[in-house]
């Protein structure tokens, strides 16, 4: 589909001819259908284009700077990457990606227990599992997710059969480097059968970044009857970075689903996390933390869809924002007629720390089933005064005592992370992030 | 007044009252016990009218008419209290605003007048004095913010306000420290009258102390196992469950 | 407890209450919209010609914009504005000496909404005094007390007489709060508006008794663009309330007014009102589209500008009154109790802009929806860069009645000074059974139980309001919600 005059401004011009180029080469020896798919997918994007300020949800959040830059989709030269930071959690399984294609020094466990994949997409999972991804490749409605749906190059598939519980988690690393401008579209796949449990860790981080990279991130998650899947998303000191990262998680009856969002020190982000509970007794955990400085733009979107009856679904995000920095949390809880006894909960606490930063926050709730109880709660404010000066007549210094607040109120957010490694890793992160 | 014959009744498909039977006259006082699980609370529900509870054979006849075919405003109407076990908070409406609607209704059930707002308030005061509920009424919503004993204490209030012919006091003594209970118990004392009946269920014998029952029945497995007078009360007290469990495990053998 | 489908029957059958149409002899102008209407109107109310500048300014605007369809949570069809009359004004062929003059069908029409247009006390007291200000359909048609507001230098008349004799007051603050550039339904009202209500509170008075205005939609195919201009001078102070109703017809009519209100320096406006336009039958047909820009600025230091609303008329209500607060220490508030039932939309809340320093905001907004309607409240609140210690409070409660209908919250928080505290609560729930059961064990049958508990929810806001709209709005609570409960 050709652009019309119409959106012509908000699809960025180069993108027409690179799509047939990826298409007619980086993309050529794929199977139809996924081919189709990316055809189909680049025409509804086309239909759209970026989404503008005019859209509610990109109310706060402008694309088209971000996309005005001359980047290029069409790469794929491999990276001498000196730099390849150390495991998050002790034992990890890692897969190491790089601006959206699999590094060769991904270290993977041989000992996986029977039946698990996990692998790039790319090869493993299309040479090996090709009918398999077929039946579980979902299309998102979001245009940033459908331009990832076409322009797409690798990322993680993790697979886990009924049953199995993975003890050992996977870490899944994106880094940006190097000095062309990019837009790199990674795409992760988790699925978690029935009964089973894994855990996974999404690092983004950028090593190197000579030019203007611009990252389109796609994660779909499938959580099987009655599972346990855990997913930490950090988002750290990723420089000259505007990283888009959406998430899309699908769950089935019973199962638990936890996740949080820890962005520290991008310059620009923006998050869609997307849970939708599909069958009954659901319950899903949802944290954010994001603590910015600078003239940082942290966007988190999240939207929750009670379909079936007895859901549970919680949120809690909190944001410090200093410097000129500017913090988004947008939050919808949906609940369908037949999602009766739902049990749904959000709170966003901000803290303001300097005049020139500024928070927007759109907690919503869209309800049509009445037996529910649904609430949320906003609040932005500074440190309490009053407890910052108990702490000084116990002898701290102003300072130290409004780091301890700080690191106080964040921690709320630390708290749930399951994973003590992880929790360990970025307890030092924040306190580091704090004193800055 | 009150006559209750083979009621069997239960939630969800389970029978909970098996054949209860009771007969209660003008004026008298019964009082019913019997351990946790009993059915005492769900004696007290389907009495009352409460839509989950399903009444799947027998009868109750109220001053000759059939209750349960009446909805529960019009039981309450009839002149049947229920004095709830857990009184529920109705945000934002005030008592008085309450209490008046209550009582306008239950009149032009009875081709009444409304009452007149000087009278009104001048029986507020009388009855409030009754049970010692010094609270002010009038700015307060329904059982919002009130303490455990503040509750029971309105729903003997509301009692005396809106004069029934038959009060069903579901573990008023539940909760209530023994300077409450004694202030509860006298409002009910005050209320007893020739006309008036009263169904006391109670876990414990010590509200007994205070409302003297005509008979004491024993509630076990959803129907009344022993009845007899006050005396009753205290040898179960000294005794215990157990002992009807007992007694009712050799009975069976008969 | 009654059935619920018996039940639903029921409220099929209530129905409302001031659908009766008046016949009274109108004057019209042909249906549609052009700049000769527009200046049709304009001559016909023989105004000045830098009226008719300004209407022709926002008429040509107003072609430049589009409907509104996106953002709100609301569901309408394109209006067709070359179908609606734009002026429609009961035939009076001189001015009125006295009250005996006026049409006694128009008076009948006030009588059966239960104001008297006669100058005496509604109720005994004499702070529940009102003056009345009737506008039908597009026309002021009486305005009491005024003898007894001009000995304290109170303006208080219709609208296009204060352009005839005000017009100094009317040049300096007329889209001064409400540009007509600032929304297409504004803009539309600025080109085409017939009349409306306007009071000045001059400097250091307090206003002896409520100001209200009655508006009535009564010619079918009409549409209703009234303005109203409220100015509290230093120190004044004043009460306004503002009620509506329109008869019952099969098919939409538009209402798109414009409210403005200045409070100067310690100046304070509370503005209550209860619409009850009608909302459409069972089956969502008919019913009035209600567009309304409302927005006061709290101008200098100490000003206070409050909004009580009750809004349980209309098929679509698309309304957020707001409140700039530009002097320092001044005051916002935002009452309102929503509810829809059957097919209505509603779309309402407000926006509190902190501009001065120490400002105060706080939103209450009670929601109620039933049948198969959508209730949704949508509120900003925005602290601007150097509004230090700027405080708001807000809580959204919504009421779900039956799971057919739909309650969604859509709060806007936007903060740039970092002294703010700002605190958005909302829930959502449902009347609970045993409240009912309660409710009936003391004799009180369910549909009144389901009216005491609604009002019960709604006290906190219904307590902003005056004593006599107070009581009208508890009625029209139970009316609208009546046999929604099962």
């Amino acid at each position: 589909m050709i652009a019309t005059k119409e959106n012509k401004a908000t699809i960025p011009a180069q993108l027409e001819g690179e799509f047939q180029t990826l298409l007619s080469k980086t993309f050529s020896s794929e199977p139809e259908w996924l081919k189709e798919k990316r055809k189909e997918a680049f025409d509804s994007f086309c239909q759209t284009g970026l989404p503008t300020r005019k859209n509610e949800e990109y109310k706060y959040t402008d694309l088209k700077k971000i996309f005005s830059g001359n980047f290029t989709a069409v790469h794929n030269e491999s990276h001498a990457l000196n730099f390849i930071p150390a495991p998050i959690a002790e034992g990890s399984i890692r897969l190491v990606f790089i601006n959206g294609w699999l590094h060769k020094d991904s270290t993977l466990s041989s000992k996986l227990p029977k039946g698990v994949l996990i692998g790039n997409l790319a090869t493993d999972g299309l040479l090996k599992h090709a009918d398999f991804l077929k039946k579980n490749f979902s299309s998102n409605e979001d245009a940033l997710s459908r331009l990832n749906d076409a322009l797409w190059t690798d990322g993680a598939f993790v697979y886990v059969p009924e049953n199995i519980r993975l003890e050992i988690p996977v870490e899944i690393i994106h880094i940006s480097t190097g000095k062309k401008e990019l837009l790199s579209s990674p795409r992760h796949l988790i699925i978690a059968e029935k009964n089973s449990s894994v855990s996974i860790i999404e690092n983004n981080i950028s090593v190197d970044t000579f030019a203007p990279m611009i990252i389109n991130s796609q994660t779909d998650i499938f959580s099987g009857e009655n599972s346990n899947v855990q997913y930490y998303r950090l988002q750290n000191d990723c420089r000259n970075v505007s990283l888009i990262s959406s998430t899309h998680v699908k769950q089935e009856k019973n199962s638990h689903f936890d996740t949080n969002t820890i962005t520290l020190g991008n310059e620009w982000t923006r998050n869609n996390l997307r849970i939708d509970l599909e069958g009954e007794n659901c319950e899903s955990h949802l944290n954010g933390l994001f603590v910015t400085n600078g003239t940082a733009h942290t966007d988190n979107h999240t939207s929750v869809l009670h379909n079936k009856p007895n859901g549970q679904s919680n949120q809690l995000y909190k944001g410090i924002l200093d410097g000129r920095s500017t913090g988004i949390f947008n939050g919808k809880i949906f609940v369908e007629r037949d999602a009766q006894k739902t049990n749904a909960y959000q709170s966003s606490k901000n803290i303001l720390l300097s005049d020139d930063a500024t928070i927007n926050t759109k907690p919503q709730l869209e309800i049509y089933a009445d037996d529910v109880k649904c609430s949320h709660g906003s609040s932005t404010g500074k440190l309490d005064e009053d407890a910052l000066f108990y702490l000084r007549t116990r002898g701290l210094s102003e300072d130290s005592a409004r780091r301890l607040l700080l690191y106080a109120f964040a921690n709320d957010v630390l708290n749930t992370i399951k994973n003590e490694s992880l929790k360990n890793y970025l307890e030092e992160l924040v306190n580091e992030r704090l004193e800055k | 007044m009150l006559t209750i014959k083979n009621l069997h009744a239960g939630i969800s498909e389970k029978e909970i009252l098996k054949g209860f039977n009771l007969e209660v006259k003008a004026g008298e006082v019964h009082a019913i016990m019997g351990p946790n699980g009993s059915g005492k609370s769900t004696l007290s529900n389907v009495l009352a009218g409460k839509k989950e509870y399903e009444v799947t054979a027998g009868e109750v006849k109220f001053k000759g008419k059939d209750l349960l075919v009446m909805s529960p405003e019009d039981r309450a109407r009839e002149g049947l209290f229920l004095a709830f076990q857990y009184p529920i908070e109705i945000p934002g409406v005030s008592n008085i605003n309450f209490l008046k609607t209550a009582i306008n209704e239950i009149r032009a059930y009875k081709k009444m007048q409304p009452i007149d707002a000087k009278d009104f308030l001048k029986l507020v005061k009388e009855k409030q004095a009754l049970v010692e509920l010094q609270v002010t009424l009038a700015n307060r919503s329904v059982n919002e913010g009130f303490s455990g004993g503040e509750k029971k204490r309105n729903e003997i209030f509301q009692m005396a306000m809106l004069e029934p012919t038959l009060c069903i006091l579901d573990e008023t003594d539940s909760g209530l420290d023994i300077d409450a209970l004694r202030i509860v118990a006298n409002g009910v004392n005050k209320l007893r009258s020739k006309n008036r009946s009263f169904v006391v269920i109670t876990h414990y014998q010590r509200l007994l102390d205070y409302i003297i029952p005509d008979f004491v029945h024993v509630m076990y497995d959803g129907r009344i196992v022993k009845s007899g007078a006050k005396e009753l009360a205290l040898e179960l007290e000294k005794k215990g469950y157990d002992w009807v469990k007992e007694k009712l495990a050799v009975g069976s053998g008969q | 407890m009654a059935d619920k489908n018996e039940i639903l029957e029921e409220h099929i059958s209530s129905e409302y209450k001031y659908g009766w149409s008046s016949d009274i002899k109108m004057d019209s102008a042909p249906k549609g919209l052009s700049e000769d209407i527009v200046r049709f109107i304009s001559k016909k109310k023989n105004e000045p010609a830098w009226m008719l500048e300004w209407r022709l300014k926002a008429y040509r605007h107003w072609l430049t914009m589009k409907e509104p369809h996106d953002w709100a949570h609301l569901e309408y069809p394109k209006i067709n504005y070359q179908d609606i009359i734009f002026y429609a004004a009961p035939k009076q062929k001189k001015e009125l000496a006295s009250l005996d003059e006026v049409d006694p069908e128009l008076l009948k029409t006030f009588e059966k909404l239960g104001i008297s247009l006669e100058e005496q006390k509604r109720l005994s007291g004499v702070q529940s005094t009102i003056a009345v200000d009737a506008v039908i359909d597009s026309v002021s048609v009486k305005t009491t007390f005024k003898e007894t507001l001009s000995e304290k230098g109170i303006i208080f008349c219709s609208f296009s007489e204060a352009v005839q004799e005000h017009s100094e007051l009317i040049k300096k603050y007329m889209g001064s709060v409400v540009p007509y550039t600032d929304n297409y339904f504004a803009a539309l009202n600025s080109a085409v508006f017939t009349d409306g209500s306007f009071c000045y509170i001059p400097k250091g008075v307090r206003c002896p008794m409520e100001l209200s205005t009655y508006f009535r939609i009564n010619t079918a195919g009409t549409g209703q663009f009234e303005r109203t201009l409220i100015i509290a001078d230093e120190g004044a102070y004043v009460s306004y309330l503002e009620g509506c109703t329109a008869p019952q017809r099969d098919e939409n009519q538009l209402h798109a007014a414009v409210v403005e209100i200045v409070a100067h320096k310690n100046g304070e406006v509370k503005y209550s009102t209860v619409q009850n336009w009608y909302p459409g039958d069972k089956e969502g047909k008919g019913g009035i589209y209600n567009f309304v820009t409302k927005r006061g600025i709290c101008l200098e230091a100490n000003s206070k500008i409050s909004w009580t609303q009750v809004e349980t008329g209309s098929a679509i209500t698309w309304k957020y009154p707001s409140v700039i607060l530009k002097g320092d220490n001044s005051i916002g508030e935002f009452y309102s109790v929503a509810v829809t039932n059957n097919h209505q939309q509603a779309d309402t809340g407000t926006k509190m802009i902190h501009i001065g320093k120490n400002t105060r905001s706080t939103i209450v907004s009670k929601g109620i929806s039933a049948g198969v309607s959508n209730n949704s409240y949508r509120g900003l609140v925005r602290v601007s860069k150097g509004a230090t210690n700027a405080r708001n409070h807000s809580q959204c409660d919504s009421l779900l009645i039956g799971s057919t209908c739909g309650a969604h919250t859509f709060p806007y928080i936007e903060i740039k000074d970092k002294s703010a505290i700002v605190e958005h609560e909302a829930t959502t729930s449902k009347i609970g059974e045993d409240q009912i059961f309660y409710c009936n064990q003391r004799g009180i049958e369910t549909e009144k139980a389901v009216s005491l508990i609604v009002n019960g929810y709604c006290k906190e806001v219904l307590n902003q309001l005056p004593m006599e709209f107070a009581v009208e709005a508890q009625k029209l609570l139970a009316v609208s919600l009546e046999g929604s409960v099962g």
